[in-house]
């Protein structure tokens, strides 16, 4: 449902064009002030038995080639609030991959990254998970561009504040990655479009993976005030970095996560 | 406690006046001030008494004035832009009912010879008010051909358009919610239609247009920036006439003649546009459901029982509807309406009292099987004005009121079938009250200095039924507490001083100044860059408090060459307290606790207007400047720091020419320039689950690109003589196709990942227009 409210800037636009047949998009040189580079993190834990990465960056000027700037030689350290910890070790410039390890629904994790003399602190409480039952597909037409998305049919438990992440891949290239709450449809049944954002067009025949986290409160406004920025939210906001749950300046976000994930073909 | 106040001020303010009072006989004379030719009132008449010295006064929103002279010998004369002037000699030694017709002229004609003074805009002590001509606004080119008074006001300095596409606008820095929208003293709060592409207001059904940027009179109140008071058209009370016009986009008509000649009339006037009717013709099934229209109709009926009794009821609706096929539906629309009675207690205390209606709401509908819903989103006001003008003695002309204002907030009723995946909410109704007293005087000091000045007293009450939570400045609950129907949940109590003086150095040149303070206890949540019609309001709360402005200004205002052209230069300072903005993250739609998501802060603004216009002639027109700059601070954004406003505009230019070329062309071109908005570009950029961020600095601390736009329009009339006369408005927008940007984004480049772009978007190109205009 809040797809259709999320696109309402997309379909706006596309009425007026329609109508005024005017407006146009050009790519313009534009020159940036650059701020010394920032550090990234990106980490997600989750309650699957696997290795979970950590992604340490710094950011680049605009300008750029976009790449992967990562840092090398940090510390970092996961632990729980059951007292467990677990150090991470340098697997490639800036990935650090945990032990293979599962991760527990309800408790708090925290992840500590030593870089440089500074240590970047973040907290992140792995929700219950909820099963995706299955994943389906609908076709739908926008101004008379016909196309398939999949949809996502699971349950949503009720009187709990949800929030979920839905990471779409198509023939194992990511095409969307989306965030919603159960607002308006706690308790219920629910069968959702993922209109995704992707360039690539559903053709029978495609493999499309659906894994659909469940996220903490924080998680879920840092990777929603990232979409409002590109027009998801309805018209877009005024640009700005999204509320991280690190401390000390780093940019990124800490994920505790339950999984689900659920692949079928296109026929 | 507060009202005993009021009642003290009021008393000792009328028994300083009375003290004041000369000791010479004087008496009043009063009237209407008419159209002749179609019994229209007409508002802001200048009357001039000379006769040892010079003073005056103006018609009020009803045609109607109230003067008290010495006896004596004076001679009259009646001014109106648009119309003859009136020159006669008057004797005062009775009380007089004079009730006065003007002619209606050309008003491009050449006046060659005045002996009367049109130098009011230098005499009266009102600073920071512009009002616009109507038979200019037919002349200014507009998009589309589409003839809008907001868009005019735009070209005026100290007020800046939202942008393309952008409803709303900009006064003195302020946001666009600081705006009163007034329609026939209706609030109305969404004044545009399509998204800010055309103004809800049909021109043709529209008298008059005043808009206070600064120095606002005390019966005013509710906004912080501005007062944009419009008033209807009566309907002539002489004869039927039709006016209308079939354009490109939409097309209008309006009616109006008497229902009883002379006494009572009535006006008809709609607008629709068919931009859906280019879709339907599309073979796609996709294109050709979709609808997109938007519709206006003002009515208004008056009837004059007697000489010291009329009755008004007017009122509006209008609706947007935009919807793609099956899938999807969105309207909103205001509907407005208004009873107003006006009663002569004597010659010299007029009442105006007024019953309003405003509603504004929208309506989202999804029609998909499997998430259906239905969402339904209101303000409703109720509000009661009761305002009396007296004409207390030759010095004084007191003004005082109430105004009393009932609002009721549904922020979102979502419905939907018992199949639909979503779930049926109503988030809770607020109700709320504005209660404002109001005294004023004009008080003519001497022959130089005029002063008006006074005080509002605002008090706001929120009420119950309901769960109240209050907030930390964190966002979190520290409280929560049920109240039931009709109890105080909280109350705000505001004194409103408003002073405004003027001294005339001479006969064409006076020095203002003046000093306001506004509050505001309705604020719009509104965190998107171009706006949209689901923005909703808010009332204070308890965790809201209101938002107040003091403003200072400091004017000169010089006429030249026989009133001929008209100069005036505007410095104002302005400071806001209790300025909302949104935590990162914040998602408004149907957000049952929004004010969990609010930061709060501080606003300033300042700036220097020119402004100069040639009043007559072939060629005529104005051009009006403004310096200004715009900004903002709040914990939690940016650590604190002052940071540029989005709508702080360093430069905004406006000119404008209209050029009588024969008897049957008229020409006319704008040119605006303005600095782009502030916006924050990226400073870095890095990966997230494979996709690019960006990094972004301080808020706004970059510029779009200058927006610059010239526009043409030429209006052909037909022959007169006929009873129906026509004319051709042929219109080019943006005459150089300058690609203005709407909006610049970045994102990877299509053609190669692994660099990024930034890509501007820009709304209109070039684009002409024609419409064809009738009258009968």
């Amino acid at each position: 449902m809040n797809k259709y409210i999320q696109n309402l800037r997309f379909l706006i636009c596309s009425i007026s064009a329609a109508i005024l047949l005017l407006s146009c998009e050009k790519v313009i040189d534009l020159k940036l002030d650059n701020e010394k580079p920032i550090i990234v993190i990106e980490a997600t834990v989750s309650n699957i038995n696997e290795n979970h990465l950590v992604r340490i960056s710094k950011t680049i000027p605009f300008e750029q080639k976009t790449s992967f700037n990562g840092v090398k030689g940090a510390q970092v350290t996961l632990k729980s609030s059951a007292g467990t910890s677990v150090s991470f070790t340098e697997i490639s410039d800036g990935v650090y991959r945990s032990p293979q390890l599962r991760g527990t629904p309800g408790l708090t994790y925290t992840l500590d990254v030593l870089s440089e003399g500074k240590i970047y602190s973040a907290k992140s409480t792995m929700p219950n998970p909820v099963n995706l039952d299955s994943v389906g597909f609908k076709t739908i037409s926008f101004f008379g561009n016909s196309n398939i998305y999949p949809m996502v049919y699971y349950t949503d438990p009720p009187k709990v504040q949800n929030q979920y992440r839905n990471i779409l891949k198509i023939n194992g290239k990511l095409q969307g990655d989306i965030v919603f709450e159960d607002r308006f449809n706690d308790g219920n049944a629910v069968s959702d479009v993922i209109i995704y954002d992707g360039d690539d067009d559903l053709k029978p025949g495609d493999i499309v993976e659906v894994e659909m986290q469940s996220i903490d409160r924080n998680v879920f406004k840092y990777f929603f005030a990232l979409s409002q920025i590109g027009g998801n939210g309805g018209p877009p906001v005024a640009p700005s970095n999204p509320e991280t749950n690190f401390n000390n300046g780093a940019l990124g976000i800490f994920n505790a996560c339950a999984k689900s994930t659920k692949s079928v073909v296109l026929k | 406690m507060h009202f005993t106040k009021n009642v003290a001020l009021i008393s000792i303010l009328l028994l300083l006046c009375c003290f004041n009072s000369k000791a010479q006989e004087n008496y009043t004379i009063n009237g209407v001030v008419k159209d002749s030719l179609s019994g229209e009132t007409l508002i802001g008449v200048t009357l001039k008494f000379t006769a040892t010295t010079q003073t005056g006064t103006s018609t009020n929103a009803y045609g109607f004035y109230s003067y008290k002279l010495n006896s004596g010998e004076y001679n009259l004369s009646v001014s109106y832009v648009g119309y003859r002037s009136i020159n006669r000699k008057i004797s005062i030694n009775s009380d007089i009912r004079l009730d006065l017709n003007l002619m209606p002229e050309n008003i491009l004609e050449e006046v060659v010879i005045s002996s009367e003074k049109r130098n009011d805009n230098v005499v009266n002590a009102q600073m920071g008010v512009a009002k616009i001509n109507l038979s200019e606004i037919r002349n200014v080119p507009v998009l589309f051909g589409e003839r809008d008074v907001l868009k005019t006001l735009q070209l005026l300095p100290g007020i800046k358009s939202a942008g393309e596409g952008n409803s709303g606008f900009y006064v003195r820095g302020g946001s666009t919610d600081q705006n009163l929208i007034l329609l026939d003293e209706a609030p109305v709060y969404n004044a545009s239609h399509l998204l800010g592409f055309f103004s809800t207001f049909n021109s043709d059904a529209i008298k008059d247009v005043s808009v206070f940027k600064g120095g606002m009179p005390a019966q005013y109140g509710g906004r912080l920036s501005s007062v944009l008071d419009i008033r209807m058209n009566d309907g002539n009370k002489k004869e039927f006439t039709a006016e209308g016009g079939i354009g490109l986009i939409s097309s209008r008509l309006k009616v109006e003649g008497p229902l009883i000649k002379d006494k009572s009339s009535f006006m008809i006037s709609g607008r629709r546009t068919y931009a859906d009717a280019f879709l339907a013709l599309s073979k796609d099934s996709s294109i050709n459901k979709n609808t997109l229209y938007f519709y206006d109709l003002n009515a208004k009926v008056n009837y004059q029982i007697d000489d010291k009794n009329t009755l008004y009821l007017s009122g509006y609706f209008g609706r947007d509807e935009l919807g793609l096929s099956e899938t999807f539906g969105f309207d909103w629309g205001n509907a407005t309406s208004t009873l107003r009675w006006n009663h002569l207690y004597s010659n010299r205390l007029f009442s105006n009292t007024s019953l309003i209606y405003s509603n504004y709401n929208y309506v989202i509908q999804n029609f998909l099987e499997e998430n259906n819903f239905k969402v339904n989103s209101s303000i409703r006001d109720l509000n009661l004005k009761q305002d009396f003008q007296l004409a207390l003695n030759n010095s004084h002309n007191i003004r005082f009121g109430l105004d009393l204002i009932h609002h009721t907030i549904s922020p979102g009723n979502l419905t939907a079938s018992a199949t639909s995946s979503v779930n049926e909410i109503t988030i809770q109704k607020r109700k709320g009250s504005e209660i404002a007293a109001y005294i004023s005087d004009e008080w003519e000091l001497n022959d130089r200095l005029n002063l008006v000045y006074g005080l509002r007293a605002n008090s706001f009450y929120l009420f119950g039924p309901g769960n109240f939570p209050t907030f930390d400045v964190d966002g979190n609950t520290t409280s929560s507490r049920e109240y039931s129907s009709g109890q105080l949940v909280k109350s705000y109590f505001n004194l409103e001083p408003r002073i405004s003086a003027s001294y005339q150095l001479n006969d064409i040149s006076s020095l203002k100044s003046s000093y306001t303070r506004n509050t505001q206890n309705l604020h719009l949540m509104s965190n998107s860059t171009a706006g949209s019609p689901t923005d909703l309001y808010i009332m204070n709360s308890n965790n809201v408090k209101p938002e107040i402005a003091d403003q200072i200004a400091l004017g000169y205002f010089r006429n030249f060459n026989n009133d001929n052209y008209e100069f005036s230069t505007e410095l104002y300072f302005k400071e806001m307290q209790n300025q909302i903005d949104y935590r990162s993250g914040t998602d408004l739609r149907g957000n049952r606790n929004v004010e969990a998501d609010l930061l709060f802060g501080d606003g300033r603004a300042y700036g220097i207007e020119f402004f100069i216009k040639k009043r007559y002639g072939k060629l005529n027109g104005w051009l009006g400047y403004t310096l200004s700059k715009t900004e903002r601070k709040f914990n939690g954004i940016d650590f604190g720091q002052w940071f540029n406003s989005k709508q702080d505009r360093t430069h905004d230019l406006s000119l404008v020419g209209i050029y009588k070329a024969s008897k049957r062309w008229t020409l006319s071109s704008t040119f605006v320039f303005n600095t782009g908005n502030a916006v924050t570009y990226p400073a870095g950029k890095y990966q997230l689950n494979n996709k690019t961020v960006y990094y972004y600095p301080e808020r706004n601390s970059d510029r779009l690109p200058n927006y610059h736009r010239l526009d043409l329009a030429a209006t052909l009339e037909s022959k007169p003589g006929n009873k129906l006369q026509s004319s051709w408005s042929f219109g080019i927008y943006n005459l150089y196709n300058r690609q203005n940007a709407f909006s610049i984004d970045f994102r990877d480049d299509p053609n190669d990942a692994s660099r990024t772009q930034a890509v501007q978007t820009t709304l209109f190109g070039i684009i002409p227009s024609v419409t064809w205009n009738f009258k009968f």
